[in-house]
């Protein structure tokens, strides 16, 4: 897997850091991260991105395999599914939060697992780390449904705690099969 | 070989005296297969848009209610809508979303047909069909393709009137949102999802205004809070300068924009009136979709694919783009703060016929009963009152029209009284 263009690589410094340390803290964040959503904790969980943050997430298209460039339409080409700064993320929250989301009274019962932890380390305090997850959701009686992806994410180190600044959810289908897409990942 | 229509059975669905509606229109499982034939082989249909397919060769794999269809852009610069059912034993031609390609190779066997459905090319004409085989006859099946400033619509009947009468003064209204400014508009998307419920709970829902305190305050709230924008209560409803109309089964939000000063070039367009007084909002075009863009493509009598695409203005700039996106994405769509709160109600409402007490509970859709009718100035049928049930009575009598017709000529069009000022007059 490659994040980063040769010409990228050279500009990048890896000697900062013991890299099986680096990855135990982003295992353990990434960790703790589901563990927020998964007990609805989520106003903990915004505060873990930046306050330039952006969340995307694009569509995914069927296209040929010698035209597999165009099967993920890139940020500010097309009508993504999410692509929330802060404030659109705080609607999100604060909809959450008013006892008439509907779409999410009651509640979802969400279990992330989130694993296959990769980073490519960018400076000192920016690293791109790449996650897989599976996420089951189920409501109100027998609505259930299960999300598959991967997550690409720049996160930068702020005050010694590393913060999502960007993170890209790119999911494992072409028709979404859930009702609707209330839940974060 | 012609498969026709097996039911002649009347349907009384809807009480227009009372507003009482039949629940079981939603979830009987004979019901939705005569929808197949009797609305969606019959009506025109949204399939797309020109800006997704630009260029010559550029096609998008659409639907017509069930049916997978391939909308194709020819050498000629031509649409084409086209069955995506190979003529030799029905495999699809193409199984991606989009791209462009000189021709549709069948991977089964490996017939292959132009970009207007001609069969071009048959493995062995000679060695395996003895040179027997009329390749002119054997085409991809075509429906019939026709534009509204850059909405395109099919349809399968070879009866069915054009669109513009298929229109017909719902276009009045249309102008106002899509012929106002020379560019155009560019879709994005769409989003593709799957909601537990019928098609039809989406469409009638686009002019209810009702629900939408109810439904939405929480998404309404928090974006007024966080984003300052207005606040859906129901005083904002009752007080709102704005009327719906209704022609031919499509409904139309009116707001009027009095005072409002439009510039020149939108004045010369639509004609004064039209361009300084009337903005075109949510509206639903029968049978099935709701403007603007998303398509309820039925998967059964419970089960709907939405695809939800972004209308915005081609001469935006980028970042005014970007930025109707990342609203659009953020409120409606498979991930809205608005949409997500109306499914489990549209599921409910889609499920609640479907058992013996349920179904005996007839819906009640009374209210505003007998405040539409014809208007001075505004053309189809008018109410002035923005909160109202008349659009879901005037969606469900079309749709009862359309289920109980043999054919076209049974099925309605209102008069077209609309004087269309602008040079944007024409269809
Ligand atoms: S099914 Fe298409 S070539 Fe045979
Ligand atoms: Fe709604």
């Amino acid at each position: 897997m490659t994040l980063f263009s040769e010409e990228q690589r050279e500009s990048v410094q890896t000697a900062f850091l013991d890299p099986q340390s680096l990855w135990n803290d982003l295992n353990h964040f990434y960790i703790r991260e589901a563990w927020l959503l998964d007990d609805r904790r989520f106003r903990e969980w915004f505060a873990l991105f930046t306050e330039d943050m952006m969340y995307f997430m694009p569509r995914r298209k069927n296209v040929p395999v010698r035209e597999a460039h165009r099967e993920i339409p890139p940020i500010g080409t097309d009508l993504p599914y999410y692509e929330d700064d802060r404030k659109l993320m705080e609607v999100r929250l604060q909809r959450l939060e008013s006892g008439m989301g509907w779409a999410e009274e009651p509640p979802s019962r969400t279990r992330h697992l989130v694993g296959n932890l990769v980073i490519e380390t960018v400076g000192e305090d920016e690293v791109v780390a790449k996650t897989g997850f599976i996420c089951y959701r189920s409501q109100l009686e027998v609505d259930q449904s299960i999300y598959a992806g991967s997550r690409t994410d720049v996160l930068r180190r702020e005050d010694s705690e590393w913060r999502i600044a960007h993170r890209t959810i790119v999911l494992d289908a072409n028709v979404i099969l859930d009702k609707n897409i209330s839940i974060f990942f | 070989m012609t498969i026709t229509t097996t039911s002649t059975k009347k349907y009384k669905i809807l009480d227009p005296e009372t507003g009482a509606l039949d629940p079981r229109i939603y979830s009987d499982e004979t019901i939705y297969r005569e929808e197949m034939e009797k609305v969606f082989g019959r009506s025109w249909l949204l399939i797309g848009h020109e800006s997704l397919v630009p260029n010559p060769g550029d096609f998008f794999h659409t639907y017509m209610g069930e049916e997978p269809v391939i909308l194709t852009r020819d050498r000629q610069g031509g649409l084409n809508a086209m069955l995506n059912v190979c003529r030799h034993r029905g495999a699809r031609l193409t199984r991606t979303d989009d791209g462009n390609c000189a021709s549709f190779m069948c991977v089964y066997h490996g017939w292959t047909y132009g970009l207007d459905g001609a069969l071009e090319y048959v493995p062995g004409e000679e060695q395996a069909y003895d040179n027997k085989l009329d390749k002119t006859k054997l085409g991809l099946r075509r429906a019939r393709v026709e534009t509204y400033a850059g909405l395109i619509f099919a349809t399968w009947a070879p009866d069915a009137p054009s669109l513009e009468d298929f229109l017909g003064d719902a276009r009045w209204y249309l102008d106002t949102e899509y012929k106002r400014r020379p560019a155009g508009f560019i879709a994005y998307g769409p989003q593709k999802w799957i909601q537990p419920v019928n098609w039809k709970t989406s469409v009638d829902n686009c002019s209810d205004w009702y629900h939408v305190p109810t439904t939405h305050s929480s998404a309404s709230n928090a974006l007024a809070r966080v984003m300052g924008a207005t606040r859906y209560t129901h005083e904002w409803n009752w007080t709102v300068p704005a009327k719906h109309a209704f022609v031919n089964g499509h409904q139309i939000a009116v707001f009027e924009t009095t005072g409002h000063e439009a510039p020149a070039e939108e004045v010369e367009r639509l004609g004064e009136f039209r361009a300084n007084n009337v903005a075109a909002s949510a509206s639903s075009i029968f049978p099935n979709t709701v403007l603007g863009m998303r398509l309820a493509i039925p998967r059964g009598p419970l089960q709907t694919e939405f695809w939800h695409f972004a209308l915005v203005p081609a001469d935006a700039t980028e970042e005014e783009k970007r930025v109707l996106r990342m609203e659009h994405a953020s409120q409606n769509g498979a991930a809205g703060t608005f949409e997500a709160d109306d499914i489990d109600n549209w599921r409910q409402v889609s499920n609640s016929g479907a058992t013996f007490i349920g179904a005996q509970q007839e819906q009640l859709l009374n209210m505003g009963l007998g405040n539409a009718g014809p208007h001075d100035v505004y053309p189809g049928m008018v109410t002035d009152r923005f909160v109202s049930e008349h659009n879901q009575r005037a969606f469900y009598l079309r749709y009862q029209e359309f289920m109980n017709a043999g054919s076209w000529a049974d099925i309605s069009l209102e008069p077209q009284t609309a004087v269309y000022e602008g040079t944007t007059a024409e269809m």
